[in-house]
């Protein structure tokens, strides 16, 4: 009974984990841009992100070590810092767009200066992470986040087409008007696949599982929890695309900021589905902005040997615990510079998959490595051939993502 | 117990040390070595710290790395090392053995907030 109710709490948390404001953004856009066209997308980025996810938490799991320690010993200094810096910068960037997406959304309610309010959530994030343990943050965010499930039945009562909806995961590329119109497309594709496979969802998730105490055996435990979590996750990010293909496409309306996307909710379920989006969001980019910034301070713990953790007393754990506050503090500062919201989310996406390939290439040859993992743990063929398969995927993703950012005037066309 | 074989490069080297009650108090950043052409070499300490790693660093970043996070380094005799396996454990607490200092010093600010545990 014990383990059930924890598989159920892990998949939920892991759901409700999966959606934060980059993926929000850029799902609804999507919808109203291309239609069901980038579907495929979202299928192809929850593969890989649950090949990785699966891969960390095993290791992490049969280890009974962090990933980042693994990085280090395996990779060696050099190659492991690179990947620190890379994962950090990511993370911290990511921190920054979430706590922008929750001021946007506190200034919707409240009317507020936007700059204040970063600062409200500043002090928010601190007290929240500061106050719970690891496994109450865990169920809070994760599991208010699945108020954005709202977005599952407006996606249903909004009457797509379910044969083109059904069309659209079959990999396809519209036919469309002009060649910026295609630049447009390909931005769009990188993005979603960027958005789905953010890499600090693996780094946490790994970290995550050491907060929770797994030993070898919850290998089984890691695999259902990635796999059915991230496949309910990403059906979130396919109810947001629905949504905006059926309600913003038709009006020819891009919706940039978060509040607009949850017109799509209100549409269908009134204030209630508006109240509901509204929340979700607010639970969903707050669990990201926690996630980032735990996970920029599990990466620099373990990468120097720092004591680590939420399980530790704070002041046992000092220079982890001064991280994640610092990460905060910048995150929000850069956002109270008055930068322009949609902006940080923008890049934070295109810049988090150009260093996606280091950041994952770690984990693939730690988790296929016999004599790290034992025969019984290490990747078998299958896990292999994804994982090269994924990373040759987001190294062109990585390649082509800044040229089609300039090429697209930051997504404009 | 130490195995009869130890790979230093692959099974000390970049390591995590940890203390006598398991705390975290660094990683194995460098190893110094001991001995004359012709003759046995010996692992006499490990090095721990900044100015150990940054010395491995490229030379473009050494001079910048050493800039943020300075030089500091305690040696650890081979003689206070317990065991080695995934992690290597050391015979006796951290502050004996002068690692760990960075982290005391954040424990002063960090204690000071109310709830720190």
């Amino acid at each position: 009974m014990k383990k059930f109710v924890e598989i159920f709490l892990g998949i939920l948390t892991a759901m409700g984990g999966f959606v934060e404001v980059g993926e929000l953004v850029f799902s609804v856009n999507a919808g109203a841009k291309f239609g069901f066209h980038l579907l495929w997308v979202v299928a192809l980025g929850t593969i890989g992100i649950i090949a990785f996810c699966e891969m960390a938490g095993r290791v992490a799991a049969v280890k009974e070590q962090p990933v980042f320690n693994l990085i280090r010993e395996r990779a060696g200094l050099n190659a492991g810092l690179v990947t620190l810096v890379a994962a950090n910068l990511v993370n911290l960037l990511t921190c920054t767009a979430e706590i922008g997406g929750i001021a946007l959304l506190w200034q919707l309610l409240s009317g507020w200066p936007y700059r204040w309010l970063a600062l409200l959530a500043l002090v928010f994030l601190l007290a929240v992470v500061w106050i719970l343990s690891f496994q109450w943050i865990e169920r809070v965010f994760g599991l208010l986040g699945l108020l954005l499930c709202v977005y599952l039945g407006a996606a249903y009562y909004l009457r797509p087409d379910w044969t083109q909806v059904a069309a659209g995961f079959v990999p396809n590329v519209p036919r469309l008007e002009s060649s910026s119109e295609y630049t447009l497309f390909a931005y769009f594709v990188v993005a979603i696949l960027s958005s789905v496979l953010l890499p600090y969802e693996v780094y946490f998730y790994a970290s995550g599982a050491i907060e929770d105490g797994w030993n070898p055996s919850d290998v089984n435990l890691n695999r259902i929890i990635s796999i059915i979590g991230s496949v309910l996750g990403s059906l979130l990010a396919v109810a947001l695309m629905v949504c905006g293909a059926q309600v913003f496409r038709p009006l020819g309306v891009e919706p940039q900021l978060p509040g607009e996307a949850a017109l799509a909710a209100s549409m269908t379920f009134g204030k209630a589905g508006l109240l509901a989006a509204i929340g979700g969001m607010f639970f969903a980019f707050a669990g990201a902005a926690i996630e980032t910034a735990l996970s920029g301070a599990y990466n620099l713990a373990q990468f120097f040997g720092w004591p680590w953790g939420k399980f530790r007393p704070a002041r046992k754990a000092a220079r982890f615990s001064l991280t994640w506050m610092i990460t905060f503090a910048l995150s929000a500062l850069v956002i109270m510079t008055g930068v322009d919201p949609v902006s940080v989310v923008e890049y934070s996406i295109v810049f988090s998959v150009v260093i996606l390939p280091f950041t994952y290439f770690p984990v693939l040859v730690i988790a296929r490595d016999k004599e790290l993992m034992g025969e019984e743990h290490a990747n078998g063929r299958f896990a292999n051939a994804v994982g090269w398969f994924y990373l040759a995927v987001i190294t062109l993703a990585a390649l082509a993502a800044v040229p089609l950012l300039i090429a697209t005037r930051g997504g404009k066309g | 117990m130490k195995p009869q074989h130890l790979d230093i490069v692959r099974q000390v080297l970049d390591h995590e040390v940890i203390d006598s009650n398991n705390v975290p108090c660094g990683m194995v950043d460098d190893i110094e070595l001991e001995g004359r052409p012709g003759e046995g070499l010996r692992v006499t300490a490990l090095l721990v710290g900044a100015g150990a790693w940054t010395k491995r660093l490229p030379s473009a970043f050494e001079g910048l790395a050493a800039r943020l996070f300075g030089t500091q380094l305690t040696r650890v005799p081979w003689s206070e090392v317990e065991s080695v396996t995934e992690r290597v454990k050391l015979r006796s607490e951290a502050a004996e053995l002068g690692l760990g200092g960075a982290d005391r010093k954040a424990e002063k600010i960090v204690g000071k907030l109310p709830g720190s545990g």
